[in-house]
């Protein structure tokens, strides 16, 4: 089946995206990233501690990974847009995970500040891939703006919540016509097939693999998942309905 | 450099510098006076007295 996802005129087979934070080693991320099937993996930005520089992620991922640097950290449209430029320059590709969080309990992100670096990193040639609050209107115009996807959270950052933002996304995706990624707050692999199942373009999880009990098997489930909802998307998935409807025949019995 | 101070040799570029520091082989990212440094340049650029450097580099990250 020749069903790819497009963000930006780049095609990817994998609609999963994963996270590098969390895990014991970067061996098990490596592990986990090939079992997940994976070709988009995030990286965050921060300054080198030169008495412990410690070991560098870029040589645990492969060529064919594409890196999407974040801007996590960043309080402000200022920062983010400074942090960004900051990774371009230094190598890093152009696409960015627009992330301007100020609040720290429930790190959900400021729309105000995520629109409006959004609109000057466009501008400067980023693709720009925003992390937001699940708000079909923002959505918009970030769409408008020129991103490249919007990126609704489930449930906030860590908790494993899974879709509590389920209407607010499913009004996203029907109105979006960028690629609509879920991230954030997929605890579970159900989590994620109900996410496709929902007509989302990808997921986005790195907490869930990367804390898992054997990172290397749940990364593979969450693949499997991801394939199960997509697959069942496109298969047309039947409607609710109020009574039962017998699946035997109703006459002829003995 | 990342908020201490660092010696630098007459001339040195941003390269040699990295070089020195054992970081020549490593994903380093760096913003000189608050601009960043593109990476074709860390050969050319020259560090100077007073200048306030960022070391930075990609690290784990969701």
């Amino acid at each position: 089946m020749d069903d790819t996802l497009t963000i930006a005129a780049r095609s990817f087979r994998s609609r999963l995206i994963l996270g590098t934070g969390k895990y014991e080693t970067f061996e098990l991320m490596r592990a986990a990233i090939e079992a997940s099937g994976t070709e988009l993996v995030t990286v965050a930005v921060r300054r080198i501690d030169f008495d412990e520089p410690g070991e560098d992620i870029t040589s645990f991922l492969t060529e064919d990974i594409l890196l999407l640097p974040n801007t996590s950290g960043c309080e402000t449209a200022e920062e983010a847009v400074r942090m960004a430029k900051l990774a371009r320059a230094g190598g890093l590709p152009d696409w960015i995970k627009l992330e301007v969080i100020p609040d720290p309990r429930y790190l959900l992100p400021d729309p105000v500040e995520t629109l409006k670096a959004a609109e000057t990193l466009v501008a400067d040639g980023f693709t720009v891939l925003p992390y937001m609050l699940p708000d079909p209107v923002l959505a918009k115009k970030l769409e408008e703006a020129g991103c490249a996807t919007v990126m609704p959270l489930a449930a906030p950052i860590g908790t494993g919540r899974g879709l509590k933002l389920r209407d607010s996304i499913r009004i996203m995706i029907e109105q979006a016509e960028v690629p609509v990624v879920v991230d954030a707050g997929l605890g579970a692999p159900s989590h994620a097939a109900e996410a496709l199942e929902l007509g989302a373009d990808a997921v986005l999880v790195n907490t869930a693999i990367a804390r898992a009990d054997d990172p290397v098997a749940m990364a593979r489930s969450f693949r499997l998942a991801v394939e199960a909802g997509r697959t069942a998307r496109l298969a047309g998935i039947m409607e609710e309905k109020e009574t039962a409807v017998p699946s035997s025949p109703v006459g002829g019995t003995v | 450099m990342n908020g201490r101070e660092q010696a630098v040799e007459p001339g040195e570029t941003v390269a040699r510098l990295l070089d020195r520091l054992g970081l020549g082989g490593r994903f380093a990212l760096v913003e000189r006076n608050g601009e960043p440094v593109e990476r074709d340049r860390y050969a050319e650029v020259e560090l100077a007295s007073g200048d306030r450097l960022v070391v930075a580099r990609p690290v784990a990250g969701g």
